[in-house]
């Protein structure tokens, strides 16, 4: 550097600069000579001078070459030529020299601006005194809105109310409980929900009602949560197709709104306990309440047995009754409907709403299925119980019911009379199942054997 | 995975579906339309899991199924 000063001094100025640099000539040529030819100024020594400026090795290791300073621009040139020749180090350095050159004409213009930067030093030193003001501001209007957020967007709530599970049921959590898994296809089809939420009500009362009518036989292990024996199915089936119908119904809608039920059990759980010497006279007076809603809306056998199962256990003769009430109101809907549905109760043979016997998925099937997705889902625990069983398979045959009927649907609507692989497909792109990132294809090889993505290949146009 | 003999008899989902939509289903459809079967079991299973974990039973209840099951069903709803 100390030589280069001197040269900076010389006439030469420009290349005296640059010849130190060596194969950075290019840079010489386009940078030094607009600096260097105004400022033999102090200034441009002193930023010659400084180590800093003239940064970077690279102007060292040329040296070898350019110890012989190109005094001349023809000899700039032809060096720039036999640097083009040779790629490769023209390249290596170029890029040096050009990263160089903008620092260096930064660092130049900074060095030139040095005593006007000292100020700006002093300027930090006087702000700090607000800075830290406005950090407090800051902080507390971080603090505020953090409060806030949680009380708009529902999801901590609805997280804690997954941890306390008590009504995991109701249907307006359900929405941000969407939101707060991960899914966003939950997120999206939860929020269509209320969109299409009276034709769906309407489908989904009707598939009730059949379903209820399929369930009949199920509704026993509903009734044995509730402490219910099973006297009332075996009586019903046994006894009349139509009464067992109704009591089915009444207990299926019962089972979906068991949960209030018993929601409502756990809040007044301690009323009883609050008045323990009336325990005995609360008790006949709950059972005569069950007796009188009860007869007055069914006067029938197995709302008989249904009161004695209250009277035995008094928590539920404090609740039951006005849980059993509402939910026995549909439950009469559901068999003024069903009377459309009668066909379809036999268990084995159901029969569609378009009169065709409907067969069922093989239990083994079904099973298989669960187990092995109940298995990826929890370690090691992939046991499934009979009871289990039957309501996933009475799961699936609801998902086939309703997965036809779009399908049916879809074909129709393109004018088709049979169910097509397209239509499958805009079922699933419906549900979100593919999308931009997933295909069919992709679905299919991550749960289908091969043969039947085969088979699904030759079927599908690509 | 369940890469069996047969994973599922394709005739039954084939009749199934004709049963319930009072039409005809194309060759292959069947494949998809169970493939749509095998998600909804894997939802189904899972959303009954977590459920299950969550009132800390050791197993899959079959009330936790019934309870998760409209929630799926809605999920998949086309």
């Amino acid at each position: 550097m100390s030589t280069s000063t001197p040269n900076a001094r010389g006439r030469r100025s420009p290349f005296g600069t640059a010849t130190p640099s060596g194969e950075t000539t290019l840079t010489g040529l386009q940078r030094l000579p607009i600096h260097t030819r105004y400022p033999l100024t102090p200034s441009r020594l002193v930023t010659a001078t400084t180590p800093g400026t003239q940064r970077s090795a690279s102007r060292y290791t040329p040296r070898p070459r350019g110890v012989g300073a190109p005094a001349t621009p023809h000899v700039i040139r032809a060096r720039q030529q036999r640097a083009a020749n040779t790629p490769g180090r023209d390249r290596r350095r170029s890029g040096r020299v050009q990263r160089e050159t903008t620092f260096d004409i930064l660092r130049n213009l900074g060095k030139a601006l040095a005593p006007v930067s000292q100020p700006i030093r002093s300027s930090p030193q006087e702000k700090p005194e607000p800075i830290e003001e406005p950090i407090d501001e800051f902080e507390q209007l971080d603090n505020e809105p953090e409060i806030e957020r949680p009380r708009l967007s529902l999801p901590i709530q609805e997280s804690e109310e997954e941890g306390d599970e008590v009504s995991p049921e109701m249907n307006p959590p359900r929405m941000s409980l969407a939101f707060a898994e991960e899914d966003m296809d939950m997120t999206y089809r939860s929020v269509e929900y209320p969109r299409d939420a009276s034709v769906r009500d309407r489908d989904r009362l009707s598939m009730m009602s059949r379903a209820t009518g399929r369930i009949s036989g199920d509704f026993d292990e509903t009734r044995l949560e509730s402490d219910d024996a099973d006297e009332t199915g075996i009586v019903g089936e046994d006894d009349e197709a139509e009464d067992t119908m109704m009591s089915g119904g009444d207990f299926d809608r019962g089972g979906e709104t068991e949960d209030l039920g018993r929601f409502h059990f756990d809040l007044n759980f301690p009323s009883p306990a609050a008045a323990p010497l009336e325990y005995p006279a609360d008790e006949d007076m709950n059972d005569m309440e069950g007796f009188e809603l009860s007869t007055a809306e069914q006067p029938q056998a197995p709302s008989d047995d249904d009161d004695d199962d209250v009277g035995g256990d008094f928590g539920f003769g404090l609740e039951f009754p006005p849980a059993a009430s509402p939910s026995e109101s549909p439950g009469i809907v559901g068999g003024g409907l069903r009377d459309e549905a009668i066909p379809a109760q036999r268990k084995q043979k159901k029969i569609s709403r378009h009169g065709i016997p409907v067969p069922n998925l093989p239990a083994g099937v079904v099973k298989k299925l669960a187990t092995r997705f109940a298995r990826s889902g929890a370690g090691s625990r992939a046991k499934i119980n009979k009871a289990t069983l039957a309501a996933i398979e009475q799961a699936s045959s609801w998902y086939f019911e309703q997965a036809s009927q779009d399908l049916a649907a879809y074909s129709k609507h393109a004018g088709r009379k049979t169910i097509d692989e397209s239509d499958v497909t805009t079922l699933l792109r419906r549900q979100r199942h593919i999308n931009k990132t997933t295909t069919v294809f992709s679905l299919a090889q991550k749960h289908l054997p091969k043969e039947l993505q085969q088979d699904m290949r030759l079927s599908m146009p690509p | 995975m369940a890469a069996a003999q047969k994973l599922y008899p394709r005739g039954t989902v084939k009749r199934i579906v004709k049963a319930h939509s009072n039409r005809s289903v194309s060759k292959n459809a069947d494949i998809l339309i169970f493939l749509d079967y095998m998600l909804f079991m894997q939802e189904l299973m899972r959303e009954a899991s977590i459920q299950s974990r969550k009132s800390g039973e050791k197993n899959i209840s079959a009330n936790t199924v019934r309870k998760v099951t409209e929630k799926t069903l809605r999920k998949f709803q086309g």
